[in-house]
């Protein structure tokens, strides 16, 4: 079965597959890892990205067989063995905002770690999330602040979990306690909201360029009529040639962005892959292409919703996850439910070979990223927030070393490592949500 | 007026007016009420020392009202509602209140016309700016999804439109480049149109515009701007298992092309569950020719008897867990092409743009600059925008990359108005009745005829754009796609009930327009506009089929004018039940312009104070024993009551308690009494909305120095039998509307 990625499996060319467009990638085909941090000197992380799994998972699967390293991996986490020097996974996290335990809350305050407003209607509150307080830190310099992904198409409607408005269920991100960011699911609405309409890489300067001589029109309309205006109204269109001069900015960004950065020529995907792992594998592409184009370094991805009932036949599991979750201790319905926590990892472990294989002058984009894959839910049996999974990967830059199992005797407020890789983000706060501090040791 | 609307300003003052009555001191040259009135009802409350509400009658008493006129503004609406002297103190009868009013009017009407200053640049909404690309380019845009949401003020999205942040701006760029490139038609590039259903949306019915027999489905009109082949993939509604609903045995879909069936797909059960390649079938490539043409899908219904169970099925079926769908529904349709493009052919814009088949750049620019900045075009004008079409690689591409230019300059992006002549009366004209810019005949005429233009306009098809665009941010239509009723006390409610509610009161409004009825019948009306749907809803037997007619109505269906609409009645309620603040609330401010302030910030929790099990009418009245909250909940919950028949989705329940009253004293039952208390005194409606229509149609907050213009276009729509058409002509003639906006 080819969903546990192996060395030997990841070819040196891997398609974007879209509805009737490819897109490639060009790969390098040394997997060995990166040299260690140990050599660099320890500078903020470029970039920050979060994935969301939803439902916890069977820990006892979980847990890495090794007490302070990754060299036993445990089932669930096996197909980690090609990147684990890069990741970090740890232990004993909880997330105490979201009691009394619901899906909607494991979701909403997994970012936020905020107690939100348990309401059903129009009057939903939450803390503002851990990647938008980075995305207006670090976000600001390129052209996307932030980049909102998930994988199901549909917005649930009516009813969601008991009592909670589905923007809780729905949204991992939020900008503002009432902002949700609604997240994309659409490949090629993400891909234009990335790269309009792609191309070459001649095709995308010239298109920006375009751009630019509209900007350049504006700019020479405002600053004629500014000179028309009284004091007042002049201020106005001052302000708007400020507008006009960031969109500038903008645009030599990117155009500099397509200039520096090697990416592939670029096809949109036109439609939704029909398998989930052909599509999420399609999504993680999209976020190295973002990456690597330099166009966001704030990403947040939704790997499934909260109370999915999704199948997963490409790895045999014919039950729907959200059933399974609540496994009354069956041990065949944990199993099962393992197999697709297993499946989950195997994805990131993919996209992580990738960044790890994507070089960014003489590093990598992963060891200039800092990811964190996890939870919002412990046991999903009993909807407890306890013992969350949680993998950090990437960040040698920043100084996070891999390959190691952090496990505290007490538990720690997932709110802490929050602020830990907000911190090694560059971003430095005091407190964050219910942190009761930084994990040193990562 | 602007004290109605700055909420903290108002709160401040709120007491003085609603504990004021007042009358004047002695202007020599001016005619004023008796001193004797005022000693006699106002000045207990209001005079130097007990101040009440801020108001100081001793300190302006001295002075000529001119001084005051925004104060004296205030006591003639605090007096025209009744509300001041309170109920409980003297008051003066009503001859006396008609009497005191009339001479303060015939004081303040007679001072010179104040110039309020409006903002000299505003940014098209998104409302006008789709409108605008209609007309200018034939291109039917989604400005909606294209562009952030207008911010709200004064009760409108046109007020504060100074604004040009970048990310805005970066929007507006790439719209225009998309636009261009669809009027034109140059580009062989395969565009991308995915169009979503709404996942709330019930499918098991017919589908407005798809053919009679089917079921469900989507109607799709796109401009193809080229001849070729398109292809067409369909994706169905998964439920949040990711499963497809309904899919009992095998469904029939049909792929039409302006009616024709173009392709048939057959939908087989998912063997396991596994319904991801379901529709991986459902796709085809159709060859369509440059033009505007309908692409439909929708399903064949299947031929199964009537369903039988225990329990009356809902009309509303789109959600797994309370009323799931019967059979297999739509969710997306994606149009992919042209491939393998041939010519551009005849299309709207192409007509609009190129005309005669004139390669001339000038003669083709000319026309669509002078529309597109609603003034003559200069030589210097075009200097501007003929360099894009010379630096094109042919002569089509460099006209699109001139519009998109256009569509990005200032003089298209922003109304300017440095000095309020003709070239600007236009299109403040265009804009406030047609949301939109000038057509030729607007340009053309010098000087402007104002009243004939603007019942020309009125008129016009584009007009509808006073109920898309005013009737829908006035009467908060625009809140329905926001509000989700409890789905466990309302089942019953999708997105097709919703769009049937905002119909109803669409085709009111809409109604009066057209036909220049009186805009009383807005508040009372024996007919309304129903379809199967909604009929079944109000429970109004007899009517069958999505499309709506007129209906004749019964009294006892209760039906028929604004109170009595199933929209307005949702939109002022909650997701569990009704409001009668809210709703009195709404009808304060938005049929008698006296809304009263919001709370105070230091407003005691109701948490914990009162019972939440007790009803409603008892909770508010508990509520209302505190005194911080008694003198505005005092207005706004007796007037809500009176509506308390229609439950929180509109549905009647006659034994309801709807004693409601005003805070002038007067009582009464029902939706009924409150519509006979409302035309009683017809002014005050007619008055609120002149006021909103002015406040919409200048762009700014209302003044006190505006009031004279308000009531002199009340005064002129009343002589007329109180027709729509007055009230848009008195607007349209009036000062603040004609007068010179600012200084340059």
């Amino acid at each position: 079965m080819s969903t546990f990625t192996t060395r030997k499996s990841l070819s040196r060319r891997t398609l974007l597959r879209g509805v009737g467009a490819t897109l490639s990638l060009p790969f390098l085909d040394a997997m060995v890892p990166s040299a260690t941090a140990a050599a660099r000197s320890v500078q903020p992380a470029k970039r920050i990205s979060y994935i969301y799994i939803p439902m916890g998972c069977d820990q006892s699967r979980w847990t890495p067989g090794s007490k302070d390293s990754l060299d036993k991996l445990s089932p669930i986490l096996k197909s980690l063995e090609p990147v684990k020097q890069h990741c970090t996974v740890i232990s004993n996290l909880e997330l105490e905002p979201a009691y009394p335990g619901t899906h909607a809350t494991s979701n909403a305050s997994f970012l936020s770690a905020a107690r939100v407003k348990h309401t059903e209607s129009s009057d939903y509150y939450n803390g503002t999330t851990a990647d938008q307080i980075a995305a207006k830190a670090i976000g600001q310099q390129t052209q996307l602040p932030s980049l909102e992904l998930a994988m199901d198409l549909m917005q649930v409607v009516g009813q969601c979990d008991n009592g909670f408005a589905c923007v809780y269920q729905n949204n991992l991100s939020w900008s503002s306690p009432t902002t949700p960011l609604p997240a994309e699911a659409h490949p090629r609405l993400v891909f234009e909201q990335l790269f309009g309409d792609g191309g070459s890489k001649a095709d995308r300067t010239a298109a920006l360029k375009r751009r630019a001589s509209l900007l350049d029109f504006v700019k020479d309309d405002m600053t004629r009529l500014a000179k028309q205006l009284g004091p007042k109204d002049r201020d106005r269109v001052n302000h708007y040639l400020d507008s006009i001069r960031e969109v500038e900015r903008r645009i030599e960004k990117a155009a500099a962005a397509v200039a520096e950065n090697e990416l592939p020529d670029l096809s949109r995907p036109t439609g939704v892959p029909a398998s989930y792992a052909e599509h999420a594998r399609l999504m993680f592409d999209l976020q190295l292409l973002a990456m690597q184009g330099d166009v966001t370094r704030v990403i947040t991805f939704q790997l499934a919703r909260e109370t999915s009932n999704r199948t997963y036949p490409e790895i045999g599991i014919s039950d729907p996850h959200h059933p399974l979750s609540h496994h009354g201790n069956d041990p065949a319905k944990i199993e099962r439910l393992s197999k697709i926590n297993a499946f989950h990892v195997s994805l990131f472990a993919e996209y992580l070979a990738k960044l790890a294989a994507t070089k960014e002058g003489d590093s990598t984009l992963l060891d200039n990223s800092l990811l964190l894959y996890g939870s919002g839910m412990g046991n999903p049996n009993v909807h407890d927030h306890t013992n969350l999974p949680a993998i950090v990967a990437g960040g040698a830059n920043a100084g996070v070393k891999g390959n190691r199992h952090l496990r505290s005797e007490k538990t720690v407020p997932l709110a802490n490592l929050h602020l830990t890789l907000l911190d090694k983000a560059g971003v430095k706060l005091d407190k964050f949500g219910d942190s009761s501090g930084v994990i040193g040791v990562l | 007026m602007s004290h109605q609307s700055d909420c903290s300003s108002l709160y401040r003052s709120a007491l003085v007016r609603f504990i004021l009555f007042c009358l004047i001191s002695v202007s020599s040259s001016l005619a004023l009420p008796p001193r004797a009135a005022l000693e006699r009802f106002c000045i207990d409350c209001h005079d130097r020392d007990a101040k009440k509400g801020d108001l100081d009658l001793d300190a302006i008493l001295g002075d000529g009202i001119e001084k005051h006129s925004e104060t004296w503004e205030d006591v003639v609406k605090q007096l025209t509602a009744r509300h001041m002297p309170p109920v409980g103190k003297k008051r003066p009868s009503e001859a006396e209140y008609e009497q005191i009013v009339k001479s303060l009017i015939e004081t303040l009407d007679a001072q010179p016309p104040k110039l309020v200053a409006s903002p000299t640049l505003r940014r098209l909404t998104r409302v006008e700016y789709q409108n605008t690309v209609r007309d200018l380019l034939a291109v039917e845009f989604d400005a909606k999804s294209a562009f952030p949401t207008d911010e709200i003020s004064h009760g409108f999205d046109n007020i504060t439109v100074g604004d040009l942040p970048p990310a805005l701006l970066d929007r507006y760029i790439t719209a225009a480049q998309k636009i261009a490139r669809q009027a034109v038609g140059t580009s062989d590039k395969p565009e991308i149109n995915s169009v979503r259903v709404k996942s709330d949306i019930t499918q098991e019915y017919h589908v407005p515009g798809l053919p009679l027999g089917t079921r469900g489905g989507v109607l799709i009109p796109q401009v193809f701007s080229r001849e070729g082949d398109y292809d067409v993939q369909i994706r169905l509604q998964r439920d949040r298992n990711e499963q497809v609903e309904g899919m009992r045995g095998e469904h029939q879909l049909q792929l039409l092309l302006n009616r024709e069936v173009k392709s048939e797909f057959t939908i087989k059960p998912a063997k396991d569950k596994n319904y991801e390649k379901i529709d991986a079938h459902l796709k085809a490539r159709l060859h369509i020719p440059a033009g505007q043409h309908d692409v439909g899908v929708t399903f064949l219904p299947k031929g199964s008897p009537v369903l039988e169970r225990l329990r009356q099925p809902y009309k509303a079926s789109f959600n797994l867990h309370r009323h799931p769908r019967l059979s297999p529904a739509v969710y997306q349709v994606t149009i992919t092409g042209p491939y393998d493009a041939k010519s551009t052919g005849d299309t709207p814009s192409r007509r609009l743009i190129f005309g005669n088949g004139s390669t001339d750049a000038k003669a083709v620019l000319t026309p669509i600059l002078r529309r597109a900045w609603r003034r003559p075009v200069t030589d210097e004008d075009l200097a501007r925008v003929l360099p894009f079409v010379k630096e094109a690689k042919d002569f089509e591409s460099g006209i699109e990359s001139a519009l998109a230019a256009i569509l990005v300059s200032r003089e298209f992006l922003f109304r300017t108005e440095t000095k309020l002549d003709d070239a600007a009366l236009a299109p403040r004209l265009s804009f406030f009745l047609w949301s939109s810019i000038p057509d030729d005949e607007l340009l053309a005429q010098h000087p402007l005829d104002v009243e004939a233009q603007a019942r020309r306009m009125l008129r016009d098809p584009r007009a509808k754009a006073l109920v898309t665009n005013f009737a829908d941010q006035w009467l908060y239509l625009r809140n329905l796609d926001s509000i989700t009723p409890d789905a466990r006390l309302f089942p019953d409610f999708d997105h097709n009930l919703r769009e049937s509610l905002r119909a109803e009161t669409s085709l009111l409004f809409d109604d009066m327009v057209k036909n220049d009825r009186s805009v009383l019948e807005l508040l009372r009306n024996d007919r309304t506009w129903l379809d199967e749907r909604l009929a079944a809803h109000y429970g109004i037997p007899h009517i069958y089929g999505d499309r709506f007619r007129e209906v004749k109505l019964e009294p006892e269906w209760q039906r028929g004018g604004l109170l009595r609409n199933g929209s307005i009645l949702t939109v002022t309620s909650y997701a569990t039940r009704t409001s009668p603040v809210i709703r009195g609330h709404w009808i304060l401010k938005n049929l008698l312009a006296s809304e009263p302030p919001p709370p105070p910030p230091n407003v005691p929790a109701l948490d914990g104070v009162i019972s939440e099990s007790l009803p409603i009418r008892e909770r508010l009245a508990k509520h209302r024993e505190m005194a911080a909250c008694a003198s505005c909940h005092n207005l706004m919950d007796p007037v809500g009551f009176a509506l308390e028949n229609y439950d929180a989705i509109g549905r009647w329940h006659a034994e309801a308690d709807s004693r409601g009253g005003f805070a002038d004293g007067s009582e009464f039952e029902g939706v009924a009494g409150l519509e006979d208390v409302l035309l009683k005194r017809p002014e005050l409606f007619v008055s609120a909305l002149t006021e909103k229509l002015m406040t919409y149609a200048l762009g700014r907050g209302l003044e006190a120095s505006d009031a004279p213009a308000v009531r002199k276009i009340v005064s002129r729509a009343k002589a007329k039998g109180w027709k729509f058409s007055e009230i848009i002509v008195g607007i349209a003639t009036s000062v603040p509307f004609t007068m010179k906006s600012s200084a340059p």
